[in-house]
Order: C-alpha cells, then structure tokens, then sequence
C-alpha cells in the first residue's frame, strides 16, 4: 500500500492493498496526522483497490485515536472491494463515508 | 303425398275408362266402403309407425340415460379429483410460503431476517476481533520497544558494574601497597568487590529474565501476527453473497405464492365447473320422464285406433288388404333417413311388420362413441 500524508490539508490518501503487513507505516501516518492541529481527519480510500479484516481493524483503531484527539474520522470515496466491505460491515454507521 | 286424391283423379283422367260395371249395391255405400278399408289400411301402417317409433324412444331414452349415468360418474370422478387437485395446490401454497420447524411454519422473509441478524452478529464480531487484535498487535509492538529500551539499560547498567569492579581491584591493589595503615580500605574495597560481584549476578540474572520476557513477547507476536493476517474479508463477503442467495430465495418464494394462488383460484374455478356439469348431467331424469309420457301417449293412440278399427271392420264386408300405395309414402319418408342402422329398423318393422326389438337388449349394448353412426 502506498500512502501520502497532508499535513495541513488533514489528509491521507491511501492506494493499493490495505493489508496487516501496513500496520507500522499506517500507525505512524494516523499518529502525525492527530499531531497536526485541524477537526476532521479524512482518508481518501477511492485509489485503494483491497481492504482485508486487519485493515478494517485498524481504520476503527484509528477511528478511536481520533476521538481521543475529538476529532472526526471521515472516510472518502470508497470503491469496488472497499466500497463492498464498507456496505457489509455498515461501516456507515461508524464512520462518516462520504461518497 | 299419401296417393289417395291421386287413385281418384286418375280414374277420372283415363281416356277409355272402362265402362263401370253395374253396382251391386249403390255407388254411394261402395264408396264409403272402399274408404274404410282405405282408412283401416293406413290405421293399421299408423299403427306400426307408431309401435316403431315406440321403440326407437325407448331405445333412445335408454341410451340416454346409460350413456348420461356414464358422463355423470365421469364427472364425479372428475370432481373428487379436482377437489384433490385444490387441496394440494392448496397444501404447495403453504409450502411455498415458508418451512415448517418444529411444528410452526417459518416464512421465508423470517428466515431471511433471522439468518440476516445472525450474519450480521458474525460480521460484528469479526470486526471487534480484528479491532481487538491490532490493538493487542500494537501494544506488543509497544512493549517490545519498551523491553528493548531495558536491555539498552541493563547493558549501561553491566558498563557500570564493570567500571565498579576495577575500581574495587584498583582500590584492594592501592590498600596492599599501603600496607597496615590500608587494612580498613582494603575492607572497604573488598566489600566494594562483593557489591559489585552481586550487581554482576544479578545483572545477569534480570538479562536472562529479560531475554526470556523478549523472547515471550517475539512469540506472541508472531502468534499475535498470525492471527491478524488471517483475512476474514472473503467471511464478511459471505454474508453479502448469502443475502443476495436470500434475496433470490424470497423473491421466487414470492413468485411461486403468486402461480400457485393463481393456480389455486383456476383449481376452485374447474372444481365449481365440474360440480355444475355434474348437476347439469341430471337432465336425463326429465327427458325420460317426457318421452315416457310421449311413449304413453302413443300407446293410447294405438289402443284407440285397435278399438277404431275392430269397431269399424264390424260394418264393412270385405277383408282389408293393404296395397303398394299404402308403402310408398312410407318409403319415400324412409329414404330421407340418413341414419341407415335407422332406416334398416323402421323398413323391417314398419313395411316388412317385424316385431320391435325389445328395447333392454339395445340399452345393454355397449355405449361407447362406436354406436355413433358418422355422417
């Protein structure tokens, strides 16, 4: 999976496979991004072609993190598989998934 | 038709009529006589035409009747198998609906709904499992680098103790030296010395204690590891493959009620249907019931005309002799006949005067369409 972060934007765009083997670098990610000031944090998953159970797993850690910081986790433009697994798990109604 | 002004005008036509022989009796008494006889003649083929079409009623409303018992059990038959035919489209409508468990019927949109909060149960724990195991994923991850920073201590901690011990052995050298005047640093040292071997065991104890930590922790992580990379997505997909299996399974569940309530409503129209042709079949009672008061009314006729003719014969001297006329209008009547099985009755008793067949035996023959003469 390959990730690009903005700082000030309070984005990160995800592509690829989202798999357990992204744990660190995806920790890492969500971790600078609540470093940095701003509301909501969005993740801009319309290029991600995969999400397996571990990666559903860690977007709700990071969905908890968030709340923490009381900042809003948003999940932008899910597609295919993604979009799929968001419907079955109603990750609607967990997240705000914006179409 | 009957030939009878005919014989008189023809005589009256002749060009050389024979001169009439001299009445025996007057001409007007002869006449009359002739006519009787006439009349006696036609009574008696009367009478056959009405012995014949006697039988042929009889024989008819036998058929009739046998042939309307026939159609009735046909019916009825046909009846109790509609009313069947009802009770299991009746009995598939249920089936349609839903299963039966344990004595209670379950609709099929129950069962979809049932199997949808299971699923949807499953899903959740899955998520919750995969949560809970990336968590547990990090806070190893996180207690790994914690025990990996002990380890950067216990080494500073070994450097220290090290240094400690030269000091005791530099401190117990300078004490010899000094001779007397360092016996007290030389316990000093010594007990330095001691301090430092038990900093040393010790040391090496908590390393041991804190590899075996280490390598506890590197295995559940893996353990840890394993478990999380299984992927449960094709098990959460499962349930999206599932509802569209039920989705399916109600919609045909849907479609079958709807033709099998149609086939319901056409079982019930045919089971009406057959009930009324079954009544409607019952019409042979009145038919025999007319034609036998037809066939009685014939046999009054033909007893008037017995009594007619016995009363008549008594005032006439002659005997009466039927002649050709008499048969040709008979004839020519049988000759529009198009049933010939018909015709062959009526020429063998109505001109040859061949008794009636009785009409029993012909009831009893058999009633089958090959007794319909085609045309």
């Amino acid at each position: 999976m390959q990730m690009q972060i903005d700082r000030t934007g309070g984005q990160i765009a995800m592509s690829g496979e989202f798999t357990f083997t992204d744990h660190i670098p995806f920790k890492q990610m969500v971790t600078e991004i609540l470093a940095a000031p701003g509301k909501a944090v969005v993740i801009d998953v319309s290029k991600l072609d995969f999400i397996d159970s571990a990666g559903l797993g860690m977007l709700l850690l990071a969905r908890d993190e968030a709340k923490k910081s009381h900042r809003e986790l948003i999940l932008r433009r899910p597609s295919g598989q993604v979009k799929r697994m968001f419907a079955v798990t109603k990750f609607n109604t967990l997240f705000k998934v914006e179409e | 038709m009957f030939g009878w002004k005919q014989s008189r005008a023809a005589a009256a036509r002749s060009p050389n009529p024979e001169p009439p022989a001299p009445p025996l009796v007057p001409d007007s008494v002869s006449k009359q006589d002739e006519l009787l006889r006439r009349w006696m003649s036609f009574a008696g083929m009367q009478q056959r035409v009405i012995r014949t079409l006697v039988g042929e009623i009889q024989q008819t409303s036998a058929v009739v009747e046998t042939e309307a018992d026939s159609l009735s059990s046909r019916f009825q038959r046909l009846a109790v198998c509609a009313g069947q035919q009802t009770e299991r489209v009746e009995s598939l409508s249920k089936l349609a609906i839903g299963i039966e468990v344990d004595g209670e019927a379950v609709a099929i949109d129950r069962i979809a709904g049932l199997l949808e909060e299971t699923l949807s149960d499953v899903v959740e724990k899955i998520l919750l499992l995969s949560k809970d195991a990336m968590s547990m994923v990090y806070a190893l991850s996180e207690l790994n680098a914690n025990v990996n920073r002990v380890d950067s201590c216990m080494e500073e901690l070994n450097k220290i103790n090290k240094v400690t011990n030269m000091l005791a052995l530099n401190a117990r050298i300078e004490a010899e030296r000094a001779g007397a005047a360092g016996a007290a640093f030389r316990v000093v040292a010594g007990e330095v010395r001691e301090l430092s071997g038990a900093t040393q065991r010790l040391s090496v104890d908590m390393d041991a204690e804190l590899k075996a930590v280490t390598e506890g922790i590197a295995n559940g992580h893996a353990t840890l590891q394993r478990v999380a990379t299984i992927d449960m997505s094709q098990n959460l997909m499962a349930k999206d493959r599932l509802e569209v299996l039920m989705n399916a399974l109600i919609q045909r569940s849907g479609n079958l009620t709807e033709v099998v309530g149609e086939a319901m409503k056409e079982a019930e129209v045919i089971s009406a249907d057959v009930a009324g042709m079954v009544t409607g079949i019952q019409f042979q009672d009145r038919t025999r019931q007319r034609l036998e008061h037809v066939v009685d009314t014939l046999r009054v006729v033909d007893e008037a005309l017995d009594e007619l003719k016995a009363t008549t014969a008594e005032t006439i001297d002659a005997p009466v002799v039927e002649t050709a006329d008499d048969n040709e209008w008979v004839t020519a009547m049988l000759d529009r006949f198009t049933l010939g099985e018909l015709r062959s009755r009526f020429v063998a008793q109505i001109i040859e005067g061949k008794q009636p067949v009785d009409h029993g035996e012909v009831a009893a023959a058999p009633t089958e369409t090959g007794t319909v003469e085609l045309f």
